[in-house]
């Protein structure tokens, strides 16, 4: 056998025969291409894969700690009935870095790979690749918190009679504890995500974003300067939070806080406004900064 | 057809490229030929849109690359080696890129092929050679089977059997009547595959011409004469107006005059030669002559490029 393991030379690419038919106006880009375009490199990501995993595995885990400690602290304190929607969403905190993760790593990983070159050659208008991006992240976020927050309520169940909790979904505080976890997840993902549009490198961006959700509104609210108190309740997560509060610790967050106090509503707009204005940022910088 | 006119990019206060002007013709390889960082990639870059001129514009097929409907059917582009996400497969990388035009599944399996990627295309794109790599990236190429192609040194990090098999395939392509456009600074490869060079040096256009032609305007003949009377042939062919060098005793270099010129003025004056040569007419001549004071990267970066291949002779000139 004199058989090589080289393969012979490829064959040489045949000229197609109809052009014309390829420059039809079907044949370009539309931006439905592109969201397919986004959702089949989100999906070949195994590391995105693994972000979701853990997205979920932490919420549910928190969720199930969260119920269990109380049912203990309930018999010794002997505490009314509860709002389960408060121990399903009790994992949002961990969940709303795993998911800042992930936003930022969706724009970030192309440029640190140099990925965003091919990217930009294939949809050179550029802001349909950032508006493809957004669409399929926030609809993956949707659906991880929905995942999670079933998943919880499941994994809840043996404590439930324990704790005399339920869901009532016809309930509006309930409802809106409930959706806020996806809405709030996904808020802070795109808000993420904006930021790795603005900064693109990860480490840098990574860093911006946990420090803003973990330090800096933290840090200001302890900070007694009129000018911060007027300005807290306006940063993007404090605003946002108020989403997930129960009327109850809004009494108590609102009691501790001077300056404005927003309805959870006017918050999660406020929180939405930063994202809005981050993207439009983004859009801009996008289509003058060279890939 | 790629039309090139005044292009400018600056970063910061260095000039990467300085007011190019060029057109790039279809049915023909074209070379892209200069030193490190003479502003080649910079230059590509800013065709298919990627990097803003700073002044200037680029059209390819008449356009603007982002004004084009479908740019994957209009340019495919080899720019840096690996402008694809690492932990990505090839063929999924490929798909991504074909989703944005509607282009289906076969072709990516037929680009694959193609390229010879079959074996490696599941894998991730981390764990690829430079050779892989760039075997993807002209792949990506030729997704949308374009009418122009334009590759950044795309033999950078094959081997001899990728090599040739790029060579092939550019003047396959050009032989279809596509514009194919191709960069480097292996002045061996180039002579080899183009058919046209636009030299380029401090981002600037030095030559844009047929390769016979660079090689001829730039160099000009030399002819190399021993001769033991060498001061009175010196003399004699001074007299008649050619340029005279003496390198070593005996040995002169005559310009200006053909061969036969030299060789029947010396046997009219009754002068013994010992050696008559014609030297010089490499592209490799040319391109040092050409990019001499041009130089981004004094000596050492160039003598590696030049050092590293095989020689380039004058047989390997078409
Ligand atoms: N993004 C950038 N920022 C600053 N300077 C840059 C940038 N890109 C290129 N340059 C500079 O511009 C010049 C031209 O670079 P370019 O990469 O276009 O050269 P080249 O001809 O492709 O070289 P090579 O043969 O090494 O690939 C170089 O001096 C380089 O340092
Ligand atoms: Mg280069």
């Amino acid at each position: 056998m004199t058989t090589t393991t080289r393969t012979a030379l490829p064959a040489l690419p045949e000229a197609r025969t109809s052009r014309t038919n390829r420059t039809r106006s079907g044949d370009g880009v539309t931006f439905a291409r592109v969201v397919v375009a986004e959702w089949a490199k989100f999906t070949s990501l195994r590391s995105t894969t693994w972000t979701l995993v853990a997205t979920v595995v932490a919420m549910v885990g928190v969720s199930v700690l969260a119920a269990w400690g109380t049912t203990i602290d309930a018999v010794d304190a002997g505490t009314g009935p509860m709002n389960l929607a408060q121990f399903l969403g009790a994992g949002y905190q961990l969940g709303q870095l795993s998911v800042a993760v992930l936003g930022v790593l969706t724009i970030t990983g192309e440029y640190s790979t140099g990925m965003i070159r091919s990217t930009f050659a294939a949809v050179p208008r550029r802001v349909p690749v950032l508006g493809a991006k957004a669409l399929v992240l926030a609809g993956v976020v949707a659906l991880t918190s929905l995942v999670s927050l079933a998943l919880s309520y499941l994994a809840t169940m043996p404590f439930h009679d324990a704790l005399g909790a339920r869901l009532d979904l016809g309930d509006p505080e309930t409802l809106r504890l409930t959706l806020g976890v996806p809405l709030y997840l996904v808020a802070i993902s795109l808000l993420a995500f904006g930021v790795g549009v603005l900064v693109r490198h990860s480490a840098g961006a990574l860093t911006a974003v946990i420090a803003l959700l973990l330090v800096v509104e933290n840090v200001l609210m302890l900070i007694p300067l009129r000018v911060i108190e007027l300005i807290s309740p306006f940063l993007p997560s404090t605003a946002g939070r108020r989403l997930l509060f129960d009327q109850e610790t809004l009494t108590a967050v609102d009691a501790a806080t001077s300056g404005a106090h927003l309805t959870p509503w006017q918050g999660y707009g406020v929180l939405l406004a930063w994202v809005a204005g981050l993207l439009v940022l983004g859009a801009w910088l996008l289509r003058r900064r060279d890939a | 057809m790629i039309e090139v006119q005044g292009l400018t990019k600056r970063y910061g206060p260095k000039t990467a490229v300085d007011g190019m002007s060029f057109t790039v013709h279809p049915g023909r390889v074209t070379g892209f030929l200069g030193p490190n960082g003479a502003g080649k990639s910079t230059t590509m870059r800013m065709i298919v849109g990627l990097d803003h001129p700073s002044a200037g514009t680029a059209t390819v097929n008449g356009r603007r690359y982002a004004e084009h409907h479908a740019p994957l059917h209009e340019v495919g582009a080899l720019l840096d080696a690996k402008a694809v996400h690492t932990g990505r497969s090839a063929r999924n990388h490929l798909r991504a890129m074909a989703a944005t035009h509607g282009i289906g599944r076969s072709r990516v399996d037929e680009v694959i092929d193609m390229t010879g990627l079959a074996p490696v295309a599941d894998k991730r794109v981390g764990g690829f050679s430079l050779g892989m790599g760039q075997r993807l990236g002209i792949a990506a190429a030729l997704l949308g089977d374009p009418q122009v192609l334009i590759l950044d040194e795309p033999v950078n990090g094959l081997d001899p059997e990728g090599v040739l098999w790029v060579r092939t395939l550019a003047r396959h392509l050009a032989s279809q009547g596509r514009t194919v456009f191709l960069s480097s600074h292996l002045m061996s490869e180039m002579a080899l595959t183009a058919d046209h060079l636009i030299v380029v040096g401090r981002g600037k256009v030095l030559a844009d011409a047929p390769v016979a032609d660079v090689v001829a305007g730039a160099t000009g003949k030399v002819v190399r004469v021993r001769s033991p009377r060498a001061t009175e042939l010196e003399d004699l062919l001074r007299r008649a107006g050619a340029g005279v060098v003496t390198t070593e005793p005996g040995l002169l270099e005559v310009t200006g005059r053909s061969r036969s010129q030299v060789g029947d003025a010396a046997a009219d004056a009754g002068l013994p030669l010992h050696e008559l040569t014609e030297v010089g007419g490499s592209l490799e001549d040319a391109y040092l002559q050409l990019t001499a004071e041009e130089l981004e990267y004094q000596s050492s970066a160039l003598d590696q490029t030049t050092g590293a291949f095989a020689p380039t002779t004058e047989g390997a000139l078409r």
